[in-house]
């Protein structure tokens, strides 16, 4: 009977294995094989080439560009978000007529597809017909180039992403807020904690393994940067090209798949090495908060 | 721990009933594919062109109607958007069969399909159907031969093109501005023969408090906007892009011609709309069109649909020159056929490519949305001359039109001219110095690439 039962529990498991192991394990390995190859997206035939991709990669001034360029987009992204999403949770904590309504209405830019938002922020950033230039405009304001110039592209990226990504920190935080018993806000009330001191010592301890959660998942997720880069200014552009754009450029444009699978590697490693610090911490924040 | 049995069985249930699912539903796709469609579709003869969208290929949809008509050949032109289209005719490529027989490729791929076996090498069948003498020596060069002036073709002419000047007719004929003109510069306001004479007219009409601007031209930074842009002026000032004798960049890139070049591209993107240091080609007809804009810098294959707005109050003028010395960018692209068809197909691709390049079927070409010919007997013609106020500009450019590298590498020469030079106009980096690190890439990637020794 035993035995049955383990060819039952193969039989269930063995799809999911055989998708990881097609779609995750060897896509990676087959990523590893290229990185030493230099294989081209046409032409047949590649050769082994030792490290010399690798060596390219660090020594590539265009990578350590995009990288700190990368780290920058996620530090005020990710920082940004959270501000304000955690902000626009408290704000929405307590119960009020219409509030669902306002929520789903909070929601609908983490909705779209962030190629079509990159697009439509385009239009909307344009520095002749755009209908932020044309406000400042009629305002009498002076009307900046959001998109080419080169002091301001790079912010405007930012800003669109922060404007589509806040929701997602807020329901986060709106979850983890919620999850905090009121009884423990009750105890506080008695001992007359004031505000300040039941933020600091209650609602911002308790959400914060929820909040980096949420962080993590941002910071992953803004690590890949690519649709709105590749909408607003294109993969090539000096001032804001990051590590996904600078690989698609490698890879797609150039046709260097094997070099283009050295840098995916680096980055693998750093993005790997980032989450297990990350995330250990996490573990350990949630086990002095004793959370579950 | 054991499974209960009921829930065992409902287990190996749901595996049987999702099999059967996946059985029923292959059962479907194929009883859907059988039905006469694919067989007929087989047996009829066609083939499939790519290009990206643009009027031309229009043009060439309609003459591949009257090939049909006259061989029974179906031409089906699939056109693809131009931000997308290298990307996809590559991705293409690397697979074991394209969907496309023959590909209008620009002109810079045609090292990348040569070398890597990508394009049908045509020498020897193509100088049997075509008189070679007949295809304009800079079309053959850039165009088709692969190296440059090899004699060795990997496509053939199609759309031929040059960036040439389209001005606003009445405002260089208004009166009053004639006069404004006079009084302010000393000489007549007429079509700019030099570079600085172009400066000046633009700074004239450069008003952007009236929304009325002096000039745009090519300058994106996607693909190749603002390379095709420069060149016009790098070549003219007497800078160049390398050594073609040898490939060396050094020494030829970074003199203080190229950097005069690009100082003064960048001092016109300042007499254009706001954000002319960054427009497309899309971008700089928008801005002829909505008419604000006293001249443009675009390729003649937009000019058709220009005319066709604005008639008499266009003109049209080639690339201004400095000192003795003009140069047009050269556009347009040639047609290839795939080597990842079957020969067959191949042998159709050739049928249809030596057709379109008959004599005859090229005067029909030039009466197609924006076609325009390599063919030199068409081009020398006084009745191709007449026909349009484009088509004369467009003949006296294709005797100056050069391109930019065309080697197996140009992407990354081109993404690496594209940032540098985009550096240098955005006032990033000094032009010379950005001039120098550039020289410094090309090398670095030429060498890589056994192109510079």
């Amino acid at each position: 009977m035993a035995k049955t039962d383990g060819g039952m529990k193969w039989a269930l498991v063995a799809p999911v294995l055989l998708l990881l192991i097609t779609f995750n394990v060897f896509p990676l390995l087959y990523n590893i094989v290229l990185s030493f190859t230099n294989a081209e997206l046409v032409g047949s035939g590649s050769r082994t080439v030792g490290g010399a991709n690798y060596g390219r990669v660090f020594a590539d001034p265009q990578f350590a560009g995009a990288l700190r360029r990368t780290a920058l987009f996620v530090t005020c992204a990710v920082g940004a978000e959270l501000l304000l999403g955690f902000s626009v949770a408290l704000a929405l904590q307590r119960a009020f007529r219409g509030k669902q309504a306002v929520v789903t209405a909070l929601l609908v830019p983490m909705m779209l597809s962030p190629a079509v938002i990159g697009l439509f922020w385009n239009l909307i950033l344009n520095g002749n017909y755009g209908i932020v230039n044309q406000t400042l405009g009629w305002l009498g304001l002076p009307q900046p180039q959001w998109t080419t110039d080169r002091d301001l592209k790079f912010w405007s990226i930012l800003a669109i992403d922060i404007w589509m990504w806040t929701p997602f920190m807020m329901l986060i935080s709106l979850a983890g807020l919620g999850a905090i018993p009121p009884s423990i806000y009750e105890a506080a009330e008695i001992d007359r904690a004031g505000r300040l001191r039941v933020f600091f010592k209650i609602t911002l301890p308790m959400a914060a393994p929820v909040l980096a959660l949420a962080v993590l998942f941002r910071a992953t997720d803004a690590l890949k940067q690519f649709d709105l880069v590749m909408a607003v200014t294109g993969p090539n552009d000096s001032s804001t090209q990051t590590v996904s754009t600078l690989i698609y450029q490698i890879v797609f444009r150039d046709g260097k798949v094997g070099l283009g699978a050295a840098f995916a590697c680096v980055v693998l490693v750093v993005v790997v090495a980032l989450a297990t610090v990350f995330t250990r911490q996490l573990d350990r924040l949630r086990s002095s908060e004793g959370a579950p | 721990m054991t499974m209960p049995t009921a829930f065992r069985r409902n287990c190996y249930l749901l595996l049987i009933l999702g099999a059967l699912l996946g059985a029923v539903s292959s059962c479907n796709k194929e009883n859907k594919e059988k039905p006469g469609d694919a067989a007929a579709d087989k047996s009829a003869k066609s083939i499939v062109i790519w290009w990206f969208q643009w009027a031309p290929a229009d043009g060439l949809a309609e003459l591949g109607k009257e090939f049909q008509a006259e061989t029974g050949i179906a031409v089906n032109v699939e056109q693809i958007p131009l931000s997308s289209y290298q990307d996809k005719v590559f991705l293409e490529f690397g697979g074991a069969r394209t969907r496309f027989d023959i590909v209008v490729g620009d002109s810079q791929w045609i090292g990348r399909g040569a070398t890597k076996g990508l394009f049908v090498d045509l020498t020897d069948w193509f100088k049997s159907v075509v008189d070679l003498n007949t295809i304009h020596p800079r079309a053959a060069k850039y165009l088709c031969e692969y190296p440059e002036g090899s004699g060795r073709w990997f496509a053939a002419p199609c759309e031929t093109d040059a960036v040439g000047v389209a001005y606003r007719k009445d405002w260089f004929d208004d009166a009053a501005e004639r006069v404004q003109f006079k009084k302010k510069y000393g000489r007549e306001l007429a079509v700019p023969a030099t570079w600085d004479e172009f400066k000046q007219t633009a700074e004239f009409f450069h008003r952007p408090d009236q929304k009325r601007y002096g000039c745009a031209m090519p300058s994106d930074r996607e693909y190749d906007g603002l390379t095709m842009g420069v060149q016009n002026l790098l070549w003219a000032f007497g800078g160049r892009w390398h050594s073609e004798e040898n490939n060396n960049v050094k020494g030829f890139l970074d003199t203080p011609a190229s950097a005069a070049a690009v100082d003064f591209f960048r001092d016109l993107t300042k007499l254009g709309p706001k954000g002319a240091e960054r427009l497309n080609y899309g971008q700089v007809l928008e801005s002829f069109t909505n008419g604000s804009t006293a001249m443009i810098l675009n390729y003649f294959a937009f000019f058709p649909g220009i005319y066709k707005q604005f008639g008499e109050r266009v003109g049209f003028a080639v690339v201004p020159g400095k000192d003795g010395k003009r140069v047009a960018s050269l556009g347009g692209q040639g047609m290839s056929i795939s080597t990842k068809i079957p020969p067959e197909q191949q042998e159709l691709a050739k049928k249809f490519i030596a057709w379109f390049s008959q004599r005859k079927i090229q005067e029909k070409w030039i009466t197609k949305p924006a076609g325009f010919t390599a063919n030199t007997e068409v081009l020398k013609s006084t009745a191709f001359r007449a026909q349009t106020p484009y088509n004369g500009p467009f003949a006296d450019s294709v005797e100056t039109m050069r391109d930019f590298w065309n080697v197996p590498v140009y992407n990354e020469l081109l993404a690496a001219t594209q940032r540098y030079v985009g550096m240098a106009v955005d006032g990033e980096m000094p032009t010379a110095q950005a001039l120098a690190k550039l020289a410094e890439e090309k090398e670095r990637i030429l060498t890589e690439a056994g192109l510079l020794k």
